[in-house]
């Protein structure tokens, strides 16, 4: 079983990531470029653009040995062929992820019930989040990484274990502590930072977080789809029987 | 499927456990490489992932 959800997960991850990244070189990478021209206006060296805010610095205080310039990809297609990595390495990691608590539920593994595990995903990891902490371009003025990231897990966890408790659990009790673990995050509230004006045209900013959760839900409705495919093409469709000659796949 | 796991227990129910763990724990790994680790050189490399994905950047 074990081989068999590593490999239906990697085949999820990659065909996710495959439709993800064409997504995201035809609708953000364009806005994030743009967005830079605003962030790096004033800096001196672009290789140092990750810097180029005061409140960037402080984020990375424990770990910014001063000027030096830091590695970052080539512009062009070095660049995109590292965002394609994150992007598969992301894939086939959430794809692990939606893999381990799929089969932890004991729910036959089938492209309609791996679907509706990712649109769970797509809600945890994307829409909780984005509601908090929308999508943000470079150069947007934000509270302290850390602070941002733990609300990130934080909610994403929770609204998770939320929706398995609606979804999967049912009940009364299941259905309260459900929706109480899903609104408890939102109503706690993401840490904000100052809010500056900046120089760039709102239009993107907005473009780009609707754009962002239309590409996270491609991903993740992908990634559920694919992994149940993958996991019933792994052993042989037909193989009702399971095991018979799916272990060695 | 799952009725044979269930009917096999408890073999196939530790090696489902082990096998949901080894998948959990090696995701989240891989999660956290790609869009929390702070390591200057992977922020830059996955920086228009995490800004797509909207991960916490910067």
């Amino acid at each position: 079983m074990t081989k068999r959800l590593l490999a239906a997960a990697l085949v999820a991850g990659f065909l996710a990531a495959c439709v993800a990244s064409a997504l995201q070189f035809a609708l953000t990478s364009p806005l994030i470029l743009a967005a830079e021209k605003y962030e790096t206006a004033e800096t001196v060296a672009p290789a140092r653009h990750a810097f180029a805010n005061p409140l960037i610095v402080l984020a990375h205080a424990g770990h910014d040995h001063g000027g030096e310039p830091q590695w970052q990809p080539a512009p062009g297609l070095p660049r995109l062929a590292f965002t394609a990595l994150a992007t598969l390495v992301s894939g086939v990691g959430y794809a692990l992820l939606l893999g381990a608590v799929l089969v932890a539920s004991g729910r036959e593994v089938t492209p309609g019930e791996a679907l509706k595990f990712g649109i769970g995903g797509f809600l945890a990891a994307s829409l909780a989040p984005a509601i908090g902490l929308p999508p943000e371009l470079p150069g947007v003025a934000a509270a302290a990484l850390e602070s941002r990231q733990l609300w990130w897990v934080a909610t994403a966890v929770a609204t998770a274990a939320g929706l398995y408790l609606i979804a999967i659990r049912r009940g009364p009790v299941a259905i309260g502590l459900g929706l109480a673990l899903i609104v408890a995050p939102q109503a706690w509230g993401a840490p904000h930072g100052p809010e500056e004006i900046s120089a760039m045209p709102p239009v993107y900013a907005a473009q780009f977080a609707a754009r962002s959760l239309a590409i996270g839900f491609a991903f993740w409705a992908v990634l559920g789809l694919a992994f149940g495919w993958a996991w019933g093409a792994v052993t042989g469709r037909q193989g009702a029987a399971g095991h018979t000659h799916g272990v060695t796949a | 499927m799952v009725a044979i796991t269930r009917s096999l227990s408890p073999a196939l129910v530790g090696e489902r456990l082990s096998a949901v763990l080894l998948a959990a724990t090696l995701g989240i790994g891989l999660l956290f490489v790609s869009g929390f680790a702070p390591v200057v050189a992977l922020h830059n490399a996955a920086h228009d992932w995490r800004h797509a994905h909207n991960f916490p950047c910067h």
